[in-house]
């Protein structure tokens, strides 16, 4: 055995060639928060990886007259004044590969869950130039998320920009960790980016994944609220350049962003570190051009480039529902749609707590399948009156009939459309259950039962509408047969209900 | 009016043109103004990055080129000499000016720095690089 050791720790050792070259240097002038003033290096490029004496790496973001400011990643304490810095010749690069799924990396890709190295086969700049116009293709296929509310009202389609955002604590992540749990057999890969938060919650999270059986297509990139704003800042970079190899496999991935308000402050420290001039709210001039980069690389390619796509869920954090402030501004105007939560609704136990009236999905509705639209259509229309006249029913007693049928209507809707979470739905349950409610099945069923009804009938229908069903799946429309088919079954699920 | 700022480069360019080809007391008297100048614009604490600069362009000019060689032993003068030769013949220098440091912990073999350039031949950085090797072909 240890033999064989030594034959082949002599083999590596032989294969080890010796490179005798001249490198450039630059010796640190000054380091504080991350970020270090190096003299020398005098053709370092821009975005290119340094390294320092005692092995940290850090990427050249200043380049000035005599010096050049690097923003260092990793433990910035061990860095004196005088030490050594190399320059590489290499902009900053992540190690990809098959071998990250179900793996937690931290935002240089270094494995962070003790479960040992991980051997990539290739490595990607994190930063790179987003897919050209000719590679790309429209959006056409959905991501079921498994929630209800978002499937119907706000479908999102594959190579979609999907911002959620909201105040804090309503419910953004959970959104995010249900589209992943959801993703289970659907051909996903999905990329979640911790920027800044918890480390508890980071753990939460994945145990929350693990149980659900969503490690085995998930891989989790994290920059801790503990470690330094660098970090912060090129996290979701990684991400995308993990998430762009699965799709240059021809795969789809889901990545989420959480969360980019975190992010923009974590650039804004290192911008005003390196001294470059501060803008509005104090963020520097280019942060708007920090997201769009970003979110421009979630895309849908066409058959001739591999098909692949990657869409892309980044969450925003709101201060008291301002969502005219400067970050969420930008993020809205770069996305194609957004998810918007509000507080009172959360309080009011309307969860998940979106605002249907504020969110919208610019091109989801391409993709969402035939079936699903039918039933969404009187949905959202039905949604959209029932706001109006909920706030005018508050003010006149008498109400007409229509008036008055709109808004029980509406407020079955709201209750169907409330759903637990870590408890995605199927997009064909979803369709019995929000076909029984546009057609009228639920109209006099107390607003209270409603979720009983919702869940024994989609058990009832799956067990005896069992042409519906397949229909869905294979053609994603219902024919007459089908149709014919699941009124009976609601109509005999309706009577031994009431009973 | 727009205030450029001035750095200690742009004065030690000054400084270098200003007593470029003088001496004795006209020298003495351009010297004079230009601390005048530092002291006026509150600039004497960055004299010594002035000094630096100044140093930079004096070196440039007269095709100096300062060199820092490090070693685990001591070298003899005939091998300092050769080394000299060859850098000079390098950098297409008028002059080498050179400094000898001693380190043990190098092991063996020379590091030899010049401006930002390195070259690092010791048996250390050698034994550093095969570390990286093997814990890579892990």
């Amino acid at each position: 055995m240890s033999n064989h050791i030594v034959e082949n720790l002599r083999k590596e050792i032989e294969a080890f060639k010796i490179e005798e070259k001249t490198e450039k240097v630059g010796a640190v002038l000054e380091v504080f928060d991350g970020i270090a003033k190096v003299s020398g290096l005098s053709d370092v490029k821009s975005s290119e990886m340094v390294t320092f004496a005692g092995g940290q790496l850090g990427v050249a973001l200043n380049l000035e007259e005599d010096t050049v400011g690097v923003i260092i990643l990793g433990d910035f304490s061990r860095i004196k004044e005088g030490d050594v810095v190399k320059s590489t010749g290499r902009i900053l690069e992540v190690g990809v590969g098959e071998t990250l799924i179900g793996r937690v990396v931290n935002a240089s890709g270094a494995p962070i869950d003790g479960k040992g190295a991980i051997k990539t086969s290739k490595a990607y700049p994190i930063e790179r130039v987003a897919s050209g116009v000719v590679t790309r293709q429209s959006v056409s296929e959905p991501v079921a998320t498994g929630i209800k509310v978002i499937d119907s009202i706000i479908p999102v389609g594959r190579g979609q920009r999907e911002l959620i955002i909201g105040d804090r604590q309503t419910g953004k992540t959970a959104i995010a960790i249900d589209a992943i749990l959801n993703q289970r057999g659907q051909n996903m890969i999905c990329v979640y980016v911790s920027i800044g938060q918890k480390d508890s919650k980071l753990r939460k999270i994945e145990a929350r994944l693990e149980a659900g059986g969503a490690m085995a297509y998930t891989v989790i990139v994290s920059a801790g609220a503990s470690e330094p704003a660098p970090m912060s800042y090129i996290a979701p970079y990684t991400g995308v350049s993990i998430a762009e190899y699965f799709m240059d496999q021809g795969k789809d991935v889901l990545i989420i962003y959480d969360d980019l308000s975190k992010h923009a402050v974590a650039y804004r420290e290192i911008s005003l570190l390196l001294r470059r001039p501060p803008g509005r709210e104090a963020y520097p001039g280019d942060v708007f051009y920090l997201h769009s980069r970003l979110l421009e690389r979630a895309c849908r390619k066409n058959k001739e480039y591999g098909g692949g796509s990657i869409t892309a869920f980044p969450i925003i954090e709101t201060q008291a529902g301002d969502i005219s402030a400067y970050i969420p501004t930008n993020v809205i105007s770069i996305t194609d749609g957004q998810i918007f939560l509000e507080t009172d609704l959360f309080y009011k136990g309307i969860r998940p707590a979106v605002n249907v009236g504020s969110s919208v999905s610019r091109v989801g509705g391409n993709a969402q399948i035939k079936a699903m639209k039918k039933v969404a259509g009187p949905l959202k229309l039905e949604m959209a009156q029932y706001r109006e006249l909920e706030a005018f029913a508050q003010f006149g007693s008498d109400l007409d009939d229509a008036t008055k049928k709109a808004l029980e209507r509406g407020k079955r809707s709201v209750e169907l459309l409330k759903q637990l979470q870590y408890s995605p739905v199927k997009v064909e349950n979803q369709i019995v259950a929000l076909y029984a409610l546009v057609k009228g099945f639920m109209d006099d069923i107390e607003v209270a039962k409603i979720k009983d009804f919702e869940a024994g009938l989609v058990a009832y229908a799956e067990r005896n509408a069992k042409t519906f069903y397949k229909e869905i799946v294979t053609e994603k429309m219902w024919t007459d047969k089908g149709e014919a088919e699941l009124v009976k079954v609601i109509g005999d699920y309706k009577m031994s209900f009431e009973k | 009016m727009i205030m450029v700022k001035i750095s200690p480069k742009n004065i030690a360019e000054a400084v270098y043109l200003a007593t470029e080809g003088k001496s004795g007391a006209h020298l003495e008297e351009v010297l004079k103004r230009s601390v005048k100048i530092l002291a006026d614009r509150r600039m004497l604490g960055k004299g010594d990055e002035m000094l630096q600069a100044l140093q930079k362009i004096i070196d440039k000019k007269e095709g100096i080129v300062r060199l820092k060689i490090t070693t685990a032993g001591n070298m003899s003068a005939s091998e300092r000499k050769k080394l000299e030769e060859e850098i000079k013949e390098q950098y297409k220098a008028e002059k080498v000016i050179s400094e000898y440091f001693e380190k043990e912990e190098l092991l063996g073999g020379m590091r030899v720095e010049v401006e930002d350039e390195l070259l690092d031949t010791t048996y250390r950085n050698r034994l550093e690089n095969l570390e990286k090797f093997l814990i890579q072909a892990r």
